[in-house]
C-alpha cells in the first residue's frame, strides 16, 4: 500500500548513511591533522612561559638589543599561525557537520512528506536484512547530533584561548584530547555496520 | 493503562525523545519525532514522540531537555504516568526567540564576547523544539552554558515551536547558575506561620534601597544593611530568613559557624573574605542577603589577648565596616544567645536592627498550626483554637513535630484497620503527651504531674471556688474579666494547718487550666556559690515568661523565702531570694530580650471579628504573667512585704476540715475500698475532730491493713470495728491552738 513511499524513504535514509560514512572518514582525517597542531600549540605556550620567567639580561644573551620582546613576539605570531591553521581544520569540521546535518533534515523531510501514507506499523517493521526505518532515522539523528556536540564544544575550547592565560594554552591537548568520546564514534561505526546489508541491496 | 515511568537510556539524553510503545503513538495519533506535550506533577515537558527501541509497551521514558522550571529542580517523582498525560501539540517553525542564558560561572559571564555566545546559543538550539518559560537545559554539550530559558516566541504562542537554522535568537540576559537556582527555590517556599511583624520589617529592608534607591541617596542617607535575628532555638530564625529572601527573590549566601573556622591561622579569615567576596559576586546580579547563622559561635565576645577568635571577629568587623554603599547586599545575622556577641557586633553601622522574635503567643501559635495543618488531612473534630490554647511554650519547632507525631499516630491508627484517613484531635492528645516544650527542656522546675481533678478532693469547696476564681476563670472568661476592667492576680498564697490538701489543692487547679506549670523547692534553688540561688530564681521566671500563661508553684513558700524583719543574719541567701522575688513579681519591666509578639491593644469596636476570634484576643492580653501559686503553713514567717496586693493578692485560708468536709474526705478515701454494710462514716466523721485530710487517708489505710491482718488475706470487706480500733490507736496532728492561731493571724 505504501510500497513507493516507503521507497523514496529508504533512498534518501541510503544516501544519508552514505553521506555519513564519507564524512565521518573526512571528520577522522581533519581531527588526525589538528593533533599535531594542538601539541605545537602546547609547545609554544611552554616556550612563552619560559621566556616569561627567564632573566635575559643575566645571561650572555644580553647582548642582543630587546631580545626578550622579538622572541615574545615570535611566538605569538607562530601561536596565532597555529590557531589560523585550527581555524580552517576547524570549518572543514563545520562542513562535515554541516553536509551530515542538510541529509538528516533532508531524511526527515522526505518522511514528513510521506508521513500520510507510512503508518507506524511499517515504520517499526524490521527483517533480517534491513533495520527498521524508524531505528534508522533515530540513528542518523544521534549521528547529527554526536557531530553537532562535538563540534561545539571543540570550538568553544578554541574560543576559550586567550594570549595571557598560558596554563589553559599549554593544556590545550590534553583538552582537545578529552573532548573526543570514542563510544559515541564507537556507536556511529556500529550503526553503519548494522546498515551494511541495507546499503548494499540497492 | 497507566504508563510506567523508567529512567532516560544513556543514548537518548539530549535528545528531547520521548519513548513511548507504539501503540500508545498511534492512539494519540503522533508520527515520528512529532512534538508532544507531558504534563507531569509539578510542572510540563515538551518532547519529541519516537517508538521505543524494543517496541514494547506501557513504559514512558522521557528526556527533560524543554521542560518547565519547577521540574528541573523536581524531576518527576510519580513512577506511574496516565496517557491522558501525553498531549500531542501543534508546532510551527519560530521566526525568533528571545532567551535567558545561565552559565556556570562568573568568570564566563564577564570574559566571553557577547557574540559568542549569541554564536553557541545558536546552535545549541537548532532543532528544539520549545515553549514560553520554559527551559532548555543544555548540560549534556558541556561547555559554560547550562540552561537556556525561553521567554518569548515569535510568532507568540502558547503551543510549542520549531527552532530552525532561520530563527533569530537574541540574548536578554545572561545569569548564573546559583542565581537561576536561588530563584527557582522562590517557587517552592516553606510557608510560615506568626511571624508576620517581623518578615515584613525584614521584607522592607531588602526592597527599600532596591525599589527607592534613587530616594535614598537624595536624603544622603544609607540604608540599613545589617540585622540582627535574637530568638530562642526553634522560632524559625533560619526558615524566616529563607522565606522573605525568597519572596524578594534575592540570592542567599549562607555562612554556617563551623564552615568557616579552619585549622591553619589566617585561614579561617581568608575564607570570611571570601564569603563576603562571594555575597558582593551576587549582589551583582540582584538583591543578595548574606546569612551568618550562629553568629554566636562565629563572634564570641572578644577576650584575653590572642585567642583565635578575636582575629576572626576583628576580620567580621573590618568587612561590615568596609562595605561600601555600592556593595547592595544585606547581612543578617542569627543567634539565640545574644549576650554572648561581641558587643562591638552590635551598634548602628555593623548590625543596625536588632529583631526580636520571641516564643510564640496563643495567636502566634494559632497561625503557626494552621499553616502546619493546611497540607495534612485534619479532621473537621480538631479545633486549632484549642491546640493553641493546650500549647503553652511550644515554639515552632516543637509545632511542627507535634503535627508529626499526630500524623504519625494517625498512620499507626489507620494501618490497624480504621477507614478513617484523617488526623483527628485524639492523634493530637497522644501527640501532646510525646512532644514537651523546648522552651521549658532543662528547666528547673519543670514538672510531670498526675492529672488531679477537683473532685478527688473532699470538701473545701469554697477554697476551690476562690482558687478557680483566680487561676481557672482568666483563662475560660477573659472577656468577661476584661468586660469588668479585672486583671488576673499576679499570686495567691495558700495557707493553712499542714496535711489539709495545699498541694494537691494546686495540682488540681494546674491540671484544669492547661497552663504550663512549674514547681520549685528550696532543692532546686540552693547552691554553694553566693549569688548562683537568686539567678536560677531569676532564670526560672525568664523561662516561666517565655511560656506564658504559666503557674509558678513555690511550695512550702516560708522556708524557701523567710523574712528581713524576724531573722537573725540579714544577709542570708534567704532574703536575697526573697528580694529577687519582690522584683520579679512587681519589676519595673521587661528586659528587652523577652520580648513576644506585637503589641497590643485591645479595641472595644471589635464586633466584626467573630466571637472565637475575640476571645483569643482578650485570652492572649489578660494571660501574658506568670502566675505565682505559693503554699505554706508558717504565714507568720513570711515577709510582710510579699503578702500586700500586687504581689500575693489572694490570700487563702485553706481551713481543717470540719464535719461536713471530713465526711467527704472519707467518702473520697474509701470510694475504692470495699465496706461493709456496717460501715458508718458519719459516725466517722464526728468522732475525727481535729484530725487533718491527711490523717483521715492515713485512717482508711490503717483500717484495711488492720482487716487483712485480723481476718486473712481473703478479707473481702472493711468492717466498722477495724475503723474504730485503727482510730483509738491514732492521735489527731492538729492542735486546737495551733487552728486557732491560725485563724487570729490572718483573718
Amino acid at each position: 500500500m505504501s510500497k513507493p513511499a516507503l521507497l523514496s524513504l529508504h533512498q534518501a535514509l541510503r544516501k544519508g548513511f552514505q553521506t555519513l560514512e564519507s564524512n565521518q572518514k573526512l571528520w577522522r582525517s581533519v581531527l588526525a591533522e589538528c593533533t599535531p597542531l594542538m601539541v605545537s600549540l602546547g609547545n609554544l605556550a611552554e616556550q612563552l612561559r619560559a621566556l616569561s620567567r627567564v632573566q635575559l639580561s643575566n645571561t650572555p644573551l644580553s647582548a642582543f638589543p630587546d631580545l626578550q620582546q622579538c622572541l615574545h613576539f615570535k611566538l605569538v605570531q607562530a601561536t596565532d599561525t597555529v590557531l589560523g591553521k585550527l581555524s580552517e581544520k576547524m570549518s572543514s569540521l563545520q562542513a562535515a557537520r554541516d553536509a551530515i546535518s542538510n541529509q538528516v533534515s533532508g531524511v526527515f523531510q522526505v518522511y514528513e512528506q510521506n508521513m500520510d501514507s507510512l503508518d507506524l506499523l511499517t515504520l517499526t517493521e524490521r527483517s533480517a536484512t534491513a533495520p527498521s526505518a524508524a531505528d534508522m532515522m533515530e540513528w542518523l539523528q544521534d549521528a547529527e547530533r554526536h557531530y553537532r556536540h562535538q563540534y561545539l564544544r571543540r570550538k568553544t575550547l578554541l574560543q576559550t584561548f586567550r594570549a595571557d592565560d598560558l596554563s589553559l594554552l599549554e593544556s590545550a591537548p590534553k583538552r582537545w584530547e578529552s573532548l573526543a568520546s570514542p563510544s559515541a564514534e564507537d556507536r556511529i561505526t556500529d550503526t553503519l555496520f548494522k546498515v551494511s546489508l541495507f546499503m548494499e541491496t540497492q | 493503562m497507566s504508563l510506567r515511568l523508567l529512567s532516560v537510556d544513556a543514548a537518548d539524553q539530549g535528545s528531547q525523545r520521548c519513548r513511548v510503545g507504539p501503540a500508545v503513538m498511534s492512539a494519540l495519533g503522533l508520527r515520528l519525532g512529532s512534538p508532544l506535550r507531558v504534563s507531569a506533577a509539578g510542572g510540563t515537558c515538551l518532547c519529541t514522540a519516537w517508538p521505543r527501541a524494543d517496541l514494547a509497551e506501557g513504559f514512558l521514558q522521557i528526556d527533560l531537555k524543554c521542560s518547565s522550571p519547577s521540574l528541573l529542580s523536581h524531576p518527576p517523582a510519580h513512577l506511574s504516568l496516565d496517557p491522558d498525560q501525553l498531549t500531542p501539540v501543534p508546532c510551527l517553525k519560530l521566526r525568533g526567540v528571545k532567551v535567558t542564558v545561565v552559565v556556570q560561572s562568573v568568570d564566563f559571564r564577564k570574559n566571553t564576547p557577547r557574540h559568542l555566545v549569541h554564536e553557541l546559543v545558536k546552535d545549541m538550539l537548532k532543532g528544539v523544539y520549545v515553549c514560553q518559560r520554559h527551559v532548555v537545559n543544555v548540560e549534556d554539550f558541556d561547555t559554560e552554558i547550562r540552561y537556556i530559558v525561553v521567554e518569548d516566541t515569535n510568532p507568540d504562542s502558547a503551543e510549542a515551536g520549531l527552532i530552525t537554522s532561520k530563527t533569530g535568537v537574541e540574548i536578554t540576559g545572561i545569569q548564573t547558575l546559583r542565581h537561576f537556582r536561588a530563584q527557582l527555590q522562590d517557587q517552592h517556599r516553606v510557608p510560615l506561620g506568626g511571624l508576620e511583624e517581623v518578615s515584613a520589617s525584614l521584607r522592607e529592608m531588602l526592597q527599600l534601597p532596591l525599589l527607592y534607591s534613587g530616594t535614598l541617596s537624595s536624603l544622603g542617607v544609607s540604608c540599613p544593611r545589617g540585622v540582627l535575628l535574637v530568638g530562642p532555638p526553634g522560632v524559625g530564625k533560619t526558615l524566616l530568613v529563607r522565606r522573605v529572601v525568597g519572596e524578594v527573590g534575592a540570592s542567599l549566601v549562607v555562612v554556617r559557624g563551623p564552615e568557616v573556622v579552619g585549622s591553619r591561622p589566617g585561614e579561617s579569615e581568608e575564607m570570611l573574605r571570601g564569603v563576603f567576596e562571594r555575597a558582593r559576586a551576587a549582589a551583582e546580579e540582584g538583591p543578595c542577603v548574606l546569612f551568618l547563622d550562629e553568629l554566636d559561635s562565629l563572634c564570641p565576645r572578644r577576650t584575653g589577648s590572642s585567642a583565635p577568635e578575636n582575629r576572626l571577629v576583628a576580620q567580621l568587623l573590618t568587612l561590615m565596616d568596609g562595605m561600601n554603599q555600592s556593595d547592595r547586599f544585606l547581612i543578617v545575622g542569627a543567634t539565640n544567645q545574644p549576650d554572648s556577641l561581641d558587643p562591638a557586633l552590635r551598634r548602628p553601622g555593623r548590625f543596625d536592627r536588632e529583631v526580636i522574635i520571641g516564643a510564640p503567643t496563643l495567636e502566634q501559635r494559632k497561625a503557626i498550626l494552621s499553616v502546619l495543618c493546611e497540607r495534612m488531612p485534619v479532621s473537621p473534630s480538631v479545633d486549632l483554637a484549642e491546640l493553641a490554647q493546650r500549647t503553652t511554650g511550644y515554639v515552632g519547632a516543637d509545632l511542627s513535630a507535634l503535627c508529626r507525631e499526630a500524623a504519625m499516630h494517625a498512620i499507626r491508627h489507620n494501618s490497624q484497620g480504621s477507614e478513617e484517613q484523617a488526623v483527628a484531635m485524639k492523634h493530637f492528645n497522644e501527640a501532646l503527651k510525646t512532644v514537651r516544650p523546648s522552651c521549658l527542656r532543662s528547666s528547673l522546675g519543670r514538672t510531670e504531674l498526675p492529672p488531679v481533678s477537683w473532685e478527688q478532693i473532699g470538701g473545701l469547696d469554697e477554697v476551690k471556688l476562690k482558687l478557680r476564681q483566680s487561676i481557672e476563670w482568666p483563662m475560660r472568661y477573659p472577656e468577661a474579666f476584661h468586660r469588668l476592667g479585672l486583671r488576673r492576680p499576679r499570686g495567691v498564697l495558700l495557707y493553712g494547718p499542714p496535711g489539709c490538701a495545699k498541694t494537691t489543692l494546686v495540682r488540681a487547679a494546674a491540671s484544669s487550666s492547661h497552663c504550663a506549670f512549674l514547681s520549685v523547692s528550696g532543692a532546686d534553688l540552693y547552691s554553694p556559690f553566693v549569688g548562683d540561688s537568686e539567678r536560677a530564681l531569676a532564670q526560672l521566671f525568664r523561662q516561666a515568661r517565655a511560656c506564658t500563661p504559666c503557674i509558678l508553684f513555690l511550695d512550702e513558700l516560708d522556708s524557701l523565702i523567710g523574712s528581713r524583719s524576724g531573722s537573725q543574719t540579714p544577709h542570708s541567701v534567704q532574703t536575697r531570694l526573697l528580694s529577687v522575688l519582690l522584683n520579679e513579681l512587681d519589676g519595673v519591666g521587661l528586659k528587652t530580650l523577652e520580648r513576644r509578639g506585637p503589641e497590643r491593644i485591645l479595641q472595644a469596636e471589635g464586633e466584626e471579628q467573630c466571637h472565637t476570634q475575640q476571645q483569643l484576643d482578650f485570652h492572649e492580653v489578660c494571660n501574658k504573667d506568670v502566675m505565682i501559686v505559693a503554699a505554706s503553713n508558717r504565714p507568720d514567717c513570711l515577709d510582710s512585704a510579699l503578702l500586700r496586693p500586687g504581689r500575693l493578692d489572694h490570700i487563702i485560708y485553706v481551713p481543717p476540715p470540719d464535719q461536713q468536709t471530713r465526711l467527704a474526705i472519707l467518702k473520697v478515701c474509701t470510694e475504692k475500698m470495699p465496706l461493709d454494710a456496717d460501715v458508718c462514716l458519719e459516725e466517722l466523721a464526728t468522732q475525727t475532730e481535729l484530725y487533718s485530710g491527711a490523717d483521715l487517708e492515713n485512717l482508711c489505710k490503717e483500717a484495711a491493713l488492720l482487716t487483712l491482718q485480723e481476718e486473712s488475706m481473703e478479707a473481702s470487706a472493711i468492717k466498722h470495728k477495724y475503723f474504730l480500733q485503727s482510730l483509738h490507736k491514732m492521735s489527731p496532728s492538729l492542735t486546737a491552738q495551733q487552728i486557732s492561731s491560725y485563724q487570729t493571724t490572718h483573718r
